[in-house]
């Protein structure tokens, strides 16, 4: 029978510190443990010393301690037959009451081995891979919180400019759970998780963050969880805030017309060959040239009578089309009447671009006319959906005309969404993304940027539905594939992971990944992370809110955490339904009051 | 079946082949006993069967209201229920064999488990306790090794003690309950060279917590024996016997039976003392009360062929040949004529069959000595009689006999009945008081010690056979044979 020496008998252990013994068959990457009651929890890490060799041919066996995790705890009474339950239970008898047995419980905790390191420490939290399993009878024991924070943060423990403080152990409050930065901005990170699970909390964490270290951040926000950043005292003057104004000159005219159509004004089939026209027309109507662009300003309000044309000028937006259509109604239908000097408003509109105009007739007025009603209708939509992205944006600024000063050293820069829809969300975001990754590519941006998605399924959906979705996924999934080699990260957050893109998905190589029922986002999930053990994705669904699992590059291995909180608020924190009706009835009730009381006086 | 007419298709043989059908492991006894019985008999064996149980049914009917001889009376376990036995304190024992194979199964270590319970207690640390009392037959000297009942007269002993002990620490003991009969047919143990004084030591060793307390009952005994029992028992021998200090097994059993009743006599209420068992093969309810009475009932109406005329034959003429030919048990029967929640009336059993002269070879001696074990028949000075009584507790199990000491008194049976009763409620499908399933669980020796003691005695020999510590041809031979008929094991292989 193989013998313990008496020097290889493992160091005494403190009473408390002592979780249970090895049992039964051990593997270099599971075993199992007899443990006493409720001495552990599932996800605790756990240490076991253990006297190997290393991997090099002829070594001595060293002291090493093995690391491990409680992926599971199974409670049985070996003597409480389950055919008793249901005779109790049909009875309606308590157990106590009969003289059934039950305080002969096993409790057995399954471990899973996460690796091995000098006893000393002196691997500075590397740990090696384990190739022989450790020895039955072992003891396993609880390590302290400086021991473990060591391990759990890994070599990050010597690069310390790089680790984010965004957690503790779910387990052990004490042990501040610090993750790579670096792994989360150049090999992209996934934030998954329902709604009201914390997922917002957790990027703003990891924003707060980056933002400490300076790291050019642009978040595509919308619903206006990121407009508290700007709140936060020690990100003054970071945050930058910016809404969206949909940018209709830089798409084609297919697509505008599409967007008409999708503002629910749908375009006849001859309406859409003769959009492309009217489209082109007012792109080259708009110039930069203040002084010419009066001119045509001035033009056009005395052509359709509009003085409000003169008096706010013209926009590269979809009223500016609509205009465009209206003079070429206008036109078309003095020139069908012999109308005025026509020809030289045909003429003028030539030269500013509309080629040919001179090609339509009388016919052809009704089919310019139904255009402009819809683009001005659709044009009226868009402004509504503008109007609510200022409103929720806090902000004056638009978008810049150049995206590149998007990126800058210590800037976060908000960019709001919403009021838009997803279509208009996927159009911006593309837009912007594409700016910023082209100029990374051609080396015009210096700087590195990471970008996060909040919604992500919205811009990176798993199979498009419209134009403007493939385009947002093909340019995601260029990010994906190719931004470490530009310096252009991803964060990607979203509540719904089964709809987003397989391939982006994976391409993450961190994931945080929160509370989540839908059975659907769980399987996905599982199936996508290579990282997230089956154990791990089981718990999903008992996730507590700020709780979260670690899993990938940014972490030494897997790890059950719990978010520390985020210094910012989002416009979206929810407020007690009931407590809001309160409040709204007596905002109405104090206003009737001083209207009476204004009553009065007069 | 409507439920009007229920009672009247009980006893129709339709009605009882239907009772036979939900009573599947009575219907695979009479399956084998088909098989087992003479030729003439198997063909409508089931039939016959029918129609004997549906006569009997209706016979038992009848003397219940007056209108015929009474049969055996059947009664309802009244009262089974948990309130009423709440805050009681209860014992069950069990013992375990653990047995290790090398060439066949050797017997090596016996372990008795106890578990202790009070029920209503919600303090776990309070409500439970469990003890146990491992004996390594291999530790003892005395027994006739070379019997295969050498196993079971340790195992009853340590029972035995294990019982003694949990009534001794439990002053307020309201049940101790044994698995297995309370006292088993003695008769065929006689025999066994008697233990030392070094056994009895190693059986006492987990008995008291107070050597003393075990010293008194061994010197008690001794006494007892040397005064009153080994003069009878062992004339001539009886003086070398105390002075060796040498312990019969019976008459030592005996002893523990007495010390269990007298300590149980001293206590108010007496506690009750049962054995329960289960898959008995016993037939003895039926040749001495059931059929006895049938036999006399059908006498005294000149029907004494009812049983010929039923199956054909000419020799079922008293009870004994009736089981004989047709191999019904008391189980198979009562399974029959019970419903689930009844019991049989009790009967003293004749456990003592048995004891009669004999001889035995004494400790350190070479040629037997007769002994005379019929005077342990005294239930003063030997084994107490033994009531007993048939409950059913569900249609899916067999019936369990319950065991009492006829001596503690008339309400033992139905005290003991009751609560067997209420415990095999909650494990139905085994149909066992499931206190008695806890110690047996607790008891079992696992498969992982026997293991493990079977190769240590397999790596012992072959180490011996390898050093050339064994020289003669013939053991050698039969030894690697022994070793390695079994799988070929790492642990046989050389030392390094």
């Amino acid at each position: 029978m193989p013998q313990i020496a008496t020097e290889e008998l493992p160091e005494k252990l403190e009473k408390q510190s002592f979780v249970g013994t090895l049992v039964g068959e051990s593997t270099s990457r599971t075993f199992r443990l007899a443990v006493a009651h409720e001495t552990i929890r599932e996800q605790d890490i756990i240490a076991v010393d253990v006297d190997l060799k290393s991997t090099e041919q002829n070594s001595i066996k060293q002291k090493t301690r093995l690391w491990a995790k409680v992926q599971q705890i199974e409670r049985i009474n070996p003597l409480f037959p389950v055919e008793a339950g249901h005779e109790l239970a049909e009875t309606r008898t308590s157990p106590f009451d009969t003289v059934l047995s039950l305080s002969r419980e096993m409790v057995t905790a399954v471990c899973q081995v996460l690796g091995s390191e000098p006893i000393d420490g002196s691997a500075g939290g590397r740990l090696d891979h384990v190739r022989y399993p450790p020895q039955p009878a072992s003891q396993a024991y609880m390590p302290n919180s400086t021991d473990l924070e060591r391990v759990v943060i890994g070599e990050l423990g010597t690069k310390q400019s790089r680790a984010l403080d965004i957690a503790t152990l779910s387990n052990r409050p004490s042990v501040t759970v610090k993750v790579d930065g670096h792994a989360i901005v150049s090999r992209h990170l996934a934030i998954l998780a329902m709604t009201g699970a914390g997922k917002s909390v957790t990027a703003r964490r990891i924003v707060e963050q980056l933002a400490e270290r300076n790291y050019p951040i642009v978040i595509f926000d919308p619903h206006g969880d990121y407009t508290g950043l700007a709140d936060v005292e020690k990100l003054k003057g970071k945050v930058q805030r910016y809404y969206a104004e949909f940018p209709v000159f830089e798409e084609e005219s297919e697509t505008v017309a599409k967007v008409v159509d999708t503002l629910g004004y749908e375009l006849t089939p001859t309406m859409q060959g003769v959009f492309d026209d009217v489209f082109y027309a007012a792109k080259q109507f708009f110039i930069e040239d203040g002084g010419e662009r009066k001119r045509r300003e001035q033009w056009l309000a005395l052509l359709l009578r509009r003085d409000t044309i003169e008096q706010y000028g013209i926009k590269q937006d979809m009223w500016l089309v609509g205009y465009l259509a209206e003079a070429g109604e206008r036109i078309v239908q003095m020139k069908a009447d012999n109308e005025g000097d026509w020809q030289q408003l045909e003429t003028q509109l030539q030269e500013w671009g509309w080629a040919r105009i001179d090609t339509y007739s009388r016919t052809d007025k009704r089919t310019i006319e139904g255009i402009k009603k819809r683009v001005f209708k659709a044009a009226a939509a868009l402004k509504r959906m503008e109007t609510t992205n200022k409103k929720v944006a806090r902000s004056a600024n638009p978008l810049p005309i150049n995206r590149l000063e998007l990126v800058k050293y210590g800037q976060i820069s908000v960019i709001s969404l919403a009021g838009y829809t997803g279509n208009f969300q996927a159009t911006i975001y593309t837009i912007i993304a594409n700016s910023i990754f082209e100029a990374k590519v051609r080396d015009e941006l210096k700087l590195p940027v990471v970008l996060l998605l909040e919604e992500a399924h919205n811009f990176v959906p798993g199979k498009a539905l419209t134009t403007a979705e493939e385009r947002s996924i093909a340019i995601t999934k260029q990010i994906a594939q190719e931004g470490r080699k530009f310096g252009v990260g991803l964060i990607m957050v979203s509540q719904r992971p089964s709809r987003l893109d397989e391939t982006a998905l994976s391409m993450c190589n961190s994931y945080i990944i929160m509370r989540m029922i839908n059975p659907a986002d769980q399987n996905f999930v599982r199936r996508v992370i290579e990282s997230l053990g089956e154990d791990e994705a089981k718990m999903l669904p008992d996730l507590d809110v700020g709780e979260a699992i670690l899993s990938g590059q940014l972490i030494n291995f897997p790890v059950l955490v719990r978010i520390k909180k985020s210094e910012s608020q989002g416009e979206r924190e929810e407020e007690d339904a009931f407590v809001a009706l309160e409040n709204a009835q007596k905002g109405l009730e104090m206003e009737q009051t001083k209207q009476n009381g204004n009553s009065r006086r007069s | 079946m409507s439920e009007n007419n229920g009672q009247d298709y009980h006893l129709t043989e339709e009605g009882v082949r239907e009772d036979l059908q939900r009573q599947p492991y009575v219907l695979m006894r009479l399956v084998e006993n088909a098989f087992i019985v003479a030729e003439n008999l198997r063909g409508n064996y089931f039939e016959n069967t029918s129609k004997f149980i549906k006569d009997l049914r209706k016979k038992i009917l009848l003397a219940k209201s007056g209108e015929s001889d009474p049969i055996i009376s059947i009664s309802n376990i009244n009262g089974a229920n948990w309130q009423e036995v709440q805050g009681e304190v209860v014992t069950f024992i069990d013992g375990g064999v653990g047995q290790v194979e090398i060439s066949g199964q050797i017997p090596i270590l016996l372990r008795v488990g106890s578990y202790a319970v009070r029920t209503g207690e919600r303090n776990l640390a309070e409500r439970e306790q469990f003890g146990y009392y491992p004996v390594i037959l291999g530790d003892l000297e005395g027994g006739s090794k070379e019997r295969k009942d050498f196993i079971d007269i340790v195992r009853i002993t340590a029972e035995l003690l294990g019982g003694l002990s949990a009534l001794k620490r439990t002053p307020n003991l309201r049940l101790l309950m044994f698995h297995g009969p309370l006292m088993y047919l003695m008769g065929n143990y006689a025999g066994h060279s008697p233990f030392t004084e070094n056994d009895i030591d190693l059986f006492l060793r987990s008995y008291a917590a107070n050597p003393q307390l075990a010293s008194d009952l061994k010197n008690k005994f001794l006494e007892e024996a040397r005064i009153q029992i080994y003069p009878k028992l062992a004339p001539g021998v009886d003086t070398d016997m105390i002075q060796k200090k040498l312990f019969d097994p019976l008459a030592w059993m005996a002893f523990l039976y007495q010390q269990l009743i007298s300590e149980a006599k001293k206590r108010s209420p007496v506690p009750i003392i049962a054995g329960v068992v289960e898959r008995g093969r016993l037939r003895e309810f039926s040749e001495d009360v059931l059929l006895e009475r049938i036999f006399v009932s059908l006498r005294k109406k000149n029907n004494q062929n009812y049983f010929n005329n039923l199956f054909g034959r000419t020799d079922l003429k008293t009870p004994g040949i009736l089981l004989d030919r047709l191999a019904y048990t008391d189980a198979i029967l009562m399974a029959m004529l019970m419903k689930p929640g009844q019991r049989s009336e009790s009967w003293i059993i004749n456990k003592l069959k048995g004891l009669r002269t004999g001889q035995t070879i004494l400790t350190g001696e070479a040629r037997a000595t007769n002994m005379d074990w019929s005077i342990l028949k005294d239930p003063l000075l030997g084994f107490p009689k033994i009531k007993g009584c048939y409950i059913s507790v569900s249609d899916r199990t067999e019936p369990i006999r319950v065991e009492v000491f006829e001596c503690l008194g008339e309400q033992q049976i139905e005290e003991a009945a009751k609560r067997a009763y209420l415990y095999s409620l909650l494990i139905p499908g085994y149909g066992f008081p499931v206190g008695l399933d806890v110690a047996d669980k607790f008891a079992k020796v696992p498969t992982w010690l026997t293991n493990a003691y079977s190769k240590l005695i397999k790596h012992h020999l072959s180490v011996s056979l390898q050093k050339g510590e064994i020289k003669d041809a013939e053991m050698r031979h039969l030894l690697v044979q022994a070793i390695y008929m079994t799988h070929r094991d790492w642990l046989f292989r050389p030392n390094p």
